[in-house]
C-alpha cells in the first residue's frame, strides 16, 4: 500500500513538472504571437508615413528586415546573448548551447525552452530592426539598409542585452542597472543606432529649404499611421509579457532573477500608455504625436515596469510624452530628418526610461552575488554606454557605406519613388495619375550633399 | 537517414541529421550562402533599376 502510494506520488509530481514544463513553452509561444503584431504594426505604420511613390518600398523594407534578422540571429545572434555578458571577451563554455550546430538549436525532446526563447529575442530584434527602419524611409538603399538591420538586429542589440538583460551581464553585476523592459538595451540602441545612420544618410530632397528652414512631409495615409501605432501597443503587451520569467511553482521573476508579478507589468504598463498620449496630446494636439505618445510612454516606464507605484509611472510616461515631440522638434532644427520620430521615440525616452529608474527606483537589491543595488550613478553611466553602443556601430557602418556610396538612393530615384523604380508596381494602381503619383512633394530642393 | 534514432525510447535531439556533422554543417552552410547571397542579388537589382532608370 505504502509502495502503491509514493508510486502514484511520484507519478504525479512528474506529471506536475511536465505540465509546467509545457506551461512555459506555451506561454512563450503566445508571447511570440502577440510579438508578432509589433511588425503587422511597424509595417502599417512605415507604409502609412511614406508618401504614394514610396509606399511599397517602405512595406518591402520592412518586411525583409523582420526576414534577415531571423536566420542571421540563428547563426550567431543567440550565441552573441550568450556568451558575451562579461563584455567583449566571451565566454565559450556558456555559449556553447548558442552555436547553430548546438543539439539545443533544434527540435530536441529533453529541451522544450531554447526554441521559444530564442523566439522571442528574435522578436525582439526584428523590432529593434524595425525602428531603425521607419526613420530611413524613402532613400536608403535596399540592400545596406538590410546589412545595417541585421548588423542591429543579430548583433548591437543582442550584445547590449547580455550586458544589460542577463542575469549576469556585467553592466548589472557591476553598476546595478535595472532594465525590465528593455528601455536601454533595445530603445537607447536602436534609437541611437538609427541617429548614426541618420547622420550619414542625409535628408530626403525637399525636407529642408536652403535657408535650412524644414518643410512637413505628410503621411500619405495618417490613419493607417495610426492604426499601426496601435498594432505595435497590442504587440508590446506581448513583448513584455515575454520579458517576464515563467517558473512554473514559484513566483514569476524579471530577468535579473528578482521576484515578480506579471500584475505589475499589467498596471504599469498601461498607467505609461495612458500617460504618454495625454503628455503628447497637451503639447501637440497631434494625432500622430498621441500614438506615438503612447510608445513613449511605456518605453519611459520600462526600466522600472516591475516597481513602480502605477500613479508615478503615469507621470513619468506623461513627461516621456512631452519630451518626446520637444526632442524631435530639436532634431529637425539640427538638419536631420528623422521621418517617423524614432530617435525621440525610442532614443531619447530610452534614456529618459532608464535614467528615471535610477532616480525613482533606487535601492532596490539585486539577486547576483556582489552586484550593487539599483542607483542612480548606475542607471546614467548605463544609460552613457549604451548610447555609445548604438550610435558608434550606426554611424561608422553607414560612413563606410557612404564612403562607397551604397547608402543612399540616386537622387532621381527618390523623386520618381521607389515604388516605380525599385518595386517596379504602384501601391495604389487605380489612383496613378501624375499628380497623385507625384504625391505631395513640397518644394523641390537641391540634394544634400553626399 | 535523416532520421538520427531509431527508437522514440529516451530520444533527445530528434533533428534531421543530427548524427551527422557533414550534413549539418552543410545546411547550415547552404542557408549562410542563400542569406549573403540574396542581399549582393538584391544590390544587383538596384543597380539594374538604378542604371535602366537613368536610360529612360
Amino acid at each position: 500500500m505504502e509502495a502503491e502510494l509514493a508510486a502514484e506520488l511520484a507519478a504525479l509530481k512528474e506529471s506536475i513538472a511536465m505540465t509546467t514544463t509545457i506551461n512555459l513553452e506555451v506561454f512563450y509561444w503566445w508571447c511570440t504571437t502577440v510579438m508578432i503584431l509589433i511588425h503587422a504594426g511597424f509595417l502599417g505604420y512605415e507604409m502609412g508615413a511614406s508618401r504614394m511613390k514610396h509606399t511599397l518600398a517602405a512595406g518591402v523594407k520592412n518586411i525583409l528586415a523582420f526576414a534577415f534578422v531571423i536566420p542571421t540571429f540563428f547563426f550567431f545572434g543567440w550565441w552573441i546573448y550568450l556568451a558575451m555578458y562579461n563584455g567583449f571577451v566571451p565566454d565559450f563554455e556558456a555559449g556553447a548551447g548558442g552555436l547553430p550546430w548546438s543539439g539545443s538549436m533544434g527540435p530536441n525532446l529533453a529541451d522544450n525552452a531554447t526554441g521559444v526563447f530564442w523566439a522571442a529575442f528574435v522578436l525582439f530584434a526584428a523590432t529593434t530592426a524595425s525602428i531603425m527602419s521607419g526613420a530611413v524611409i524613402e532613400r536608403i538603399r535596399m540592400s545596406s539598409f538590410v546589412i545595417l538591420a541585421i548588423i542591429l538586429g543579430s548583433g548591437v542589440w543582442i550584445l547590449a542585452a547580455s550586458w544589460g538583460w542577463h542575469p549576469d551581464g556585467w553592466m548589472t553585476s557591476t553598476f546595478g542597472y535595472h532594465d525590465v523592459g528593455c528601455a536601454g538595451v533595445i530603445h537607447i540602441i536602436s534609437g541611437f543606432f538609427a541617429l548614426g545612420v541618420l547622420l550619414n544618410l542625409g535628408p530626403r530632397i525637399g525636407k529642408f529649404n536652403p535657408d535650412g528652414s524644414a518643410n512637413t512631409i505628410r503621411p500619405h495615409n495618417l490613419p493607417m499611421v495610426l492604426i499601426g501605432l496601435m498594432l505595435i501597443i497590442v504587440g508590446f503587451f506581448g513583448f513584455l509579457a515575454g520579458c517576464a520569467i515563467y517558473n512554473g511553482e514559484a513566483q514569476w521573476v524579471n530577468i535579473y532573477n528578482q521576484p515578480m508579478t506579471l500584475s505589475s507589468y499589467a498596471f504599469n504598463t498601461l498607467m505609461g500608455f495612458a500617460g504618454g498620449i495625454i503628455g503628447a496630446y497637451v503639447l501637440t494636439r497631434d494625432p500622430f504625436w498621441m500614438m506615438s505618445g503612447a510608445l513613449c510612454g511605456i518605453i519611459s516606464c520600462a526600466a522600472g515596469l516591475d516597481l513602480y507605484y502605477p500613479p508615478l509611472a503615469f507621470v513619468i510616461a506623461f513627461i516621456g510624452g512631452i519630451i518626446a515631440p520637444l526632442s524631435a522638434r530639436y532634431i529637425e532644427k539640427m538638419g536631420i530628418d528623422d521621418a517617423v520620430g524614432a530617435v525621440p521615440v525610442h532614443g531619447i525616452c530610452g534614456v529618459w526610461g532608464v535614467v528615471a529608474c535610477g532616480i525613482f527606483a533606487s535601492g532596490y537589491p539585486n539577486m547576483a552575488e556582489g552586484a550593487a543595488d539599483v542607483n542612480f550613478v548606475g542607471q546614467v553611466v548605463s544609460a552613457v554606454i549604451l548610447i555609445a553602443l548604438g550610435f558608434i556601430p550606426g554611424f561608422v557602418v553607414s560612413f563606410l557605406m557612404k564612403k562607397a556610396g551604397i547608402l543612399r538612393v540616386p537622387g532621381q530615384a527618390e523623386l520618381r519613388g521607389l515604388d516605380e523604380v525599385e518595386v517596379k508596381f504602384p501601391a495604389y494602381p487605380e489612383n496613378q495619375t501624375p499628380s497623385s503619383y507625384g504625391g505631395d512633394m513640397p518644394k523641390p530642393a537641391p540634394a544634400p550633399v553626399a | 537517414m535523416a532520421s538520427p534514432i531509431d527508437s522514440w525510447e529516451g530520444a533527445e535531439v530528434i533533428f534531421t541529421f543530427a548524427d551527422s556533422p557533414a550534413v549539418i554543417g552543410f545546411a547550415l552552410l547552404a542557408s549562410v550562402l542563400l542569406t549573403a547571397g540574396v542581399i549582393i542579388a538584391t544590390f544587383m537589382h538596384e543597380n539594374h533599376s538604378f542604371s535602366s532608370m537613368t536610360d529612360d
